[in-house]
């Protein structure tokens, strides 16, 4: 066997065992109730509920900023993200959290959102135009 | 349906372009069938022929899409809105300097730019491939007869199945989209373009995507020359002409990649240059394959091996270009990408793209396979070209792990084909996963770019080697644990893999600079890859101080202490609320939010001020930063934050706004907070204090408490101030000077709010209190007390001789003089005017002289007057007549009528603060390290270019 042929062989072994071990750090995305049980860090995808309260008041807290999402089951929770309400937030449609359960609430420390993609907007734009 | 006939429209340049696109996509499946033929009859006559059509097509294929590029840059500028493309990226108030910004902001437009610098490679390749010309060009033909494939736009059978091939830039807005707007004939006047996004306004959108596309286009060059190797069986002829590609190549993608990088450090809020994004990360993967690719082209030639890897690993680079390309524009990525384009249903065309190329790879590979030559004996364990290849296979292997990581969307899609119950997986913290695995990455690069330069190619005779081997490798080892410990003293590190790591690093600059002192003599003409390993050393270390040792300074320290639970959640707080003029002491820097400013394209610049203090409190270090926020274009509401960044040579302060008061944020929310406002009226008189009490609502503590306020009218300013009031002629304006105060507080507060009439219409300047929360504003009755009209007014007339004085209402009024050069501000004089005015002075009871004149003027044989006013008193005076024979004036005076008049005062007590931002500082040390070290890397790859370029020149003499 040439040193080349072992060498390979050794990568390969690196590589299944870092698969094995990458399994770790990947995961579903989660449901509050799963959230709630695991009491781990884990991700969660929803929608913003629009018609609750979200509350962002620099004055007393620049880093408290909460909301409430609907889950995948369609459950509906608490959200306390440890930083500004970003931009556009209204807007969002889809947002993913990454986080845990604390008590009822779900504390996020990173947050991502996906804001209408600009056709839908384009449309919109056009027909409020036409109705002004 | 019936035809609408549409007004407006500029059609002309949609015909143009629609058939450009066809005739260019045409001309391109000519170049690459013609350049076929060209390549596989290349020993028989017709093969000129060939060539010819083959060069004739390719160049026609540019032109047409040189004139697509063209004809959309001119309905851009034109702002011809009936373009879909044109709707989308433009908009009336769009700077001209943007203009290419909005070119490539879409996929069209990006696809148009990397076919453009496709056509500018092949035309270089015509002029300089000689006998590669052929197979290297109709592989490119080829690539851009996929790529414009994805601009034809065209539809494929009927019905509701139809199978569309494509997007079209050039394509109308109704042709593309079915809207109400366009039952009207006239639909051109009423839409308007949507513009570029806020945030990709600045000079990185302008400079960083052409330099990226050339990036990907380069990728291609290498290539077509493995593809053009492999079809004509010349295994070893390829390898010269193809490496300045190569070199060339991962110099232009190594700096799009980072440019990127800069680009989300410098302008963007993201707080770092590189988060493991699959954007990101797909630019990277080619890179990587890339430069494993250049190290297999050089041992091929020098020494002979490698050739198949070379083969494998250029044709790998280019295909994850197009597999990169599917992840970010089919939509794929969908929510874990912050910065995917949007879907544009090309998928299957992309997957196509991908196949198509991949399947050519592979069958040339394999029916080549056999006869690419290979040396019989194995490489040495002691030569540079084994421990090289290793390294181009760790780099490769760190591409693999990269990709299926970020391709866990597309395994997802995969499984759910099947078992459509799948529940997609997603990683749960992207940073720290791909950290853990490139961290060793780096570190077996680090010891194999070191201790590789003390070998040599073919190495026959270690044995006279190893003391040199020895002696220098122990030296260079030595010298980089010593600088590994002074490092300690400067960098906190708490993992011993990045002490590892920082060693590998430290130990590849020593052993390369080693290398270019002893082994080169200092010649720098062959230091290319010295050069460049330097440089990856340097970067390493720039990463592990910038990015573990980086501090968040807009931290409470009060946390830090643990007075509050949860330090973890606590320690991810990164923003603090900083009041305007009031310093707060933040990790050792005391930072003021000093004022902002607008400028007149809405934005507005905050003013922060860092100050360093030794221990006697003097002023070590001062520095100002400016970071902004942009509003949009309607001004209601904000669109866009961009940071600001103090450049120390071993640290850098980031500093960005991460929020605002939400009535600064947003101008409906201000209006309508502001008409919330519960207003309390109050009548002053000069003099007079008013207590009154209020309940102010605590949003800490959810209860209400009761605060009394006292006010006085301190008096009345008839030529006010106001930092929003610019005084004009014909103004009426009206100010007070009032004192406020919480009765249970020391402080007090003078505030000086104005009202203004000015032609029909009112103007309030309220003056808001940030520390009461309370906004004071005069209430615009009190204008008509002020400036009453003079049908309200009873005027007394007045006989009068110059210097003699008479008494109004205890005002003693003495007439000095007539005044012949009168100056008055409602007077305008015209030709032929006769004008005069009677200087009068009035004892007030304040002790102060105060002087009217009242005008007269006979204008076209028509006696005239104009009134003055002393509006300190109140007094009105009309010049009305003059008689020359007596020397006597009529005078008429009327006062305002009521000396005990009430100053109308409203006062609220709701009014939020508004003069604060909420900040984010970081720090960034040794961040200059990371540039400094990756613009080394992409230096030393360009040196290495030119090198091989000037090598190949000379060899051909």
């Amino acid at each position: 066997m040439k040193k080349i042929h072992i060498i390979a062989i050794i990568m390969i072994a690196v590589a299944i065992g870092l698969l094995t071990t990458a399994a770790e750090d990947m995961s579903t995305y989660a449901t509050f109730t799963q959230a709630a049980k695991s009491g781990e860090k884990v991700k969660i995808a929803g929608q913003l509920s629009k018609d609750k309260e979200m509350i962002y008041n620099p004055e007393v807290d620049p880093n408290y900023f909460s909301f409430f999402i609907k889950d995948g089951e369609g459950n509906e929770n608490k959200v306390v993200l440890l930083a500004e309400k970003p931009q556009d937030f209204e807007l969002s449609e889809q947002i993913v959290l990454t986080g845990s359960m604390k008590g009822d609430e779900f504390i996020a420390t990173d947050m991502l959102m996906k804001c209408p993609s600009k056709y839908k907007d384009e449309e919109v734009y056009i027909k409020s135009k036409r109705e002004g | 349906m019936e035809e609408i006939q549409y007004i407006g429209e500029h059609l002309l340049p949609s015909y143009i372009g629609q058939f450009a696109v066809l005739f260019g996509f045409s001309m391109a499946l000519l170049s690459a069938i013609a350049y076929f033929f060209a390549t596989n009859r290349r020993d028989t006559p017709e093969a000129a022929g060939w060539q010819r059509i083959g060069r004739t097509a390719f160049l026609l294929h540019g032109l047409a899409f040189f004139s697509v590029i063209g004809l959309i840059f001119f309905v851009m500028t034109q702002q011809y809105y009936e373009y879909q493309y044109v709707q989308a990226h433009v908009s009336d108030d769009l700077p001209f300097k943007y203009i290419f910004s909005a070119f490539w902001e879409g996929q069209e437009g990006s696809f148009l730019l990397w076919m453009f610098w496709h056509i500018v490679l092949g035309v270089v390749l015509m002029l300089t491939a000689k006998k590669w010309e052929a197979p290297v060009l109709s592989t490119l033909s080829l690539i851009q007869v996929a790529l414009a494939s994805m601009l034809l736009g065209v539809y494929l059978g009927w019905g509701p199945d139809q199978l569309k091939i494509g997007s079209n830039p050039l394509l109308l807005l109704r042709e593309v989209m079915d809207a109400p707007i366009f039952s009207n004939a006239d639909y051109v006047g009423l839409i308007k373009g949507t513009g570029l996004n806020p945030l990709l306004q600045n000079y990185w959108m302008t400079i960083h995507p052409p330099t990226l596309f050339l990036g990907f286009a380069s990728t291609a060059i290498p290539f077509c020359f493995a593809i053009a190797g492999l079809w004509t069986r010349e295994h070893k002829a390829w390898l010269k002409p193809a490496l300045p590609w190569a070199l060339f190549s991962g110099t232009i993608l190594g700096t799009g990649v980072l440019m990127g990088g800069a680009w989300a450090y410098e302008a963007l809020s993201f707080g770092g240059y590189w988060a493991w994004d699959p954007v990101e990360n797909m630019s990277l993967v080619p890179w990587l394959i890339l430069v494993g690719g250049i190290h297999t082209n050089l041992i091929a030639k020098s020494t002979g091996y490698s050739i198949r890897s070379s083969y494998i690993f250029y044709l790998l680079t280019f295909i994850f270009i197009v597999y990169s390309t599917y992840l970010t524009r089919s939509g794929i990525l969908g929510d874990t990408s912050v910065h995917a384009f949007t879907e544009m249903g090309l998928e299957a065309q992309l997957i196509l793209f991908i196949a198509g190329f991949m399947g050519l790879s592979i069958y040339l590979l394999v029916s080549r396979y056999k006869g690419i030559p290979a040396p019989p004996k194995e490489e040495a364990t002691s030569s540079k070209e084994f421990w090289m290849f290793i390294g181009s296979l760790v780099l490769l292997f760190s591409a693999l792990i990269i990709t299926a990581s970020t391709s866990l969307p597309v395994y997802n899609k995969l499984v759910q084909l099947f078992d459509p119950t799948f529940e997609g997986r997603v990683i749960t913290e992207p940073i720290p996963h791909y950290n853990k695995y490139q961290l060793w990455i780096g570190v077996f690069i680090g010891l194999l770019s070191g201790f590789s330069q003390y070998l040599r190619y073919k190495e026959i005779n270690f044995d006279k080697r190893a003391k040199y081997f020895i002696t220098h490798l122990t030296i260079a080892v030595a010298v980089a644990a010593a600088l590994t410990g002074l490092a300690s003293l400067w960098l906190n590190i708490y993992a011993w893999q990045y002490w590892l790591l920082l060693f590998a690093a430290l130990f590849t600059v020593v052993a390369n600079l080693d290398f270019i002192l002893t082994f080169l003599k200092g010649n720098l003409k062959l230091a290319a890859s010295a050069f460049a390993h330097i440089g990856f050393g340097v970067m390493i270390v720039g990463i592990i101080a910038s990015g573990l040792n980086k501090r968040i300074i807009s931290q409470n320290t009060f946390i830090m202490e643990g007075l509050i639970q949860d330090a973890e959640d606590e320690s991810m707080k990164e923003n603090i609320l900083l009041f305007k003029n009031s310093p707060t002491m933040m990790q050792g820097y005391e930072v003021t939010y000093v004022r902002d400013t607008m400028d007149q394209h809405f934005t507005r610049a905050f003013q922060i001020n860092y100050k360093q203090r030794d221990e006697a409190g003097n002023i070590t270090q001062e520095f100002d930063l400016y970071p902004n926020i942009l509003y949009d274009k309607s001004f209601t509401k904000v669109a866009a934050a961009n940071p600001s960044t103090k450049r120390y040579l071993n640290k850098d302060i980031f500093t960005h706004i991460a929020s605002l008061p939400q009535v600064e944020i947003d101008m409906d929310y201000r209006k309508q907070r502001e008409d919330s406002l519960n207003y309390r009226s109050f009548g002053f008189g000069i003099g007079e204090t008013i207590e009154f009490p209020d309940t102010i609502k605590n949003e800490q503590r959810n209860s209400v408490s009761i605060k009394k306020y006292r006010v006085k009218l301190l008096q009345l300013l008839h030529h006010p101030q106001h930092p929003d009031y610019e005084p004009e002629p014909g103004d009426y304006a009206i100010g007070a000077r009032l004192q406020l105060q919480h009765t249970d507080e020391d402080s007090t507060f003078i505030v000086e709010p104005v009202v203004l009439l000015r032609g029909q219409f009112l103007y309030h300047y309220p003056v808001q209190i940030n520390d009461l929360s309370t906004k004071i504003r005069i209430n615009s009755s009190f204008l008509d007390q002020v400036f009453p009209l003079d049908k309200d007014l009873h005027f007394q007339e007045f006989l009068l001789k110059q210097g003699e004085t008479f008494n109004y209402k205890g005002y003693s009024i003495h007439f000095t003089g007539f005044n012949r050069t009168p100056n008055h501000t409602s007077y305008k004089q015209e030709e032929g005017d006769i004008a005069v005015s009677a200087v009068l002075e009035v004892k007030g009871n304040d002790g102060q002289t105060y002087r009217a004149e009242p005008l007269y003027l006979i204008r076209d044989s028509r006696p005239l007057n104009v009134k003055d006013v002393i509006e300190e008193l109140g007094l009105h005076f009309r010049f009305e007549q003059l008689d020359p024979v007596a020397e006597t004036l009529r005078i008429t005076v009327a006062d305002n009528g009521n000396e005990s008049f009430k100053l109308p005062v409203e006062i609220a007590t709701n009014s939020l603060r508004s003069d604060y931002v909420v900040l984010k500082a970081i720090e960034f040390p040794g961040i200059n390290y990371f540039w400094i070290g990756s613009l080394m890397m992409m230096l030393g790859l360009g040196m290495g270019m030119v090198f091989r370029i000037r090598q190949n020149q000379a060899s051909r003499v």
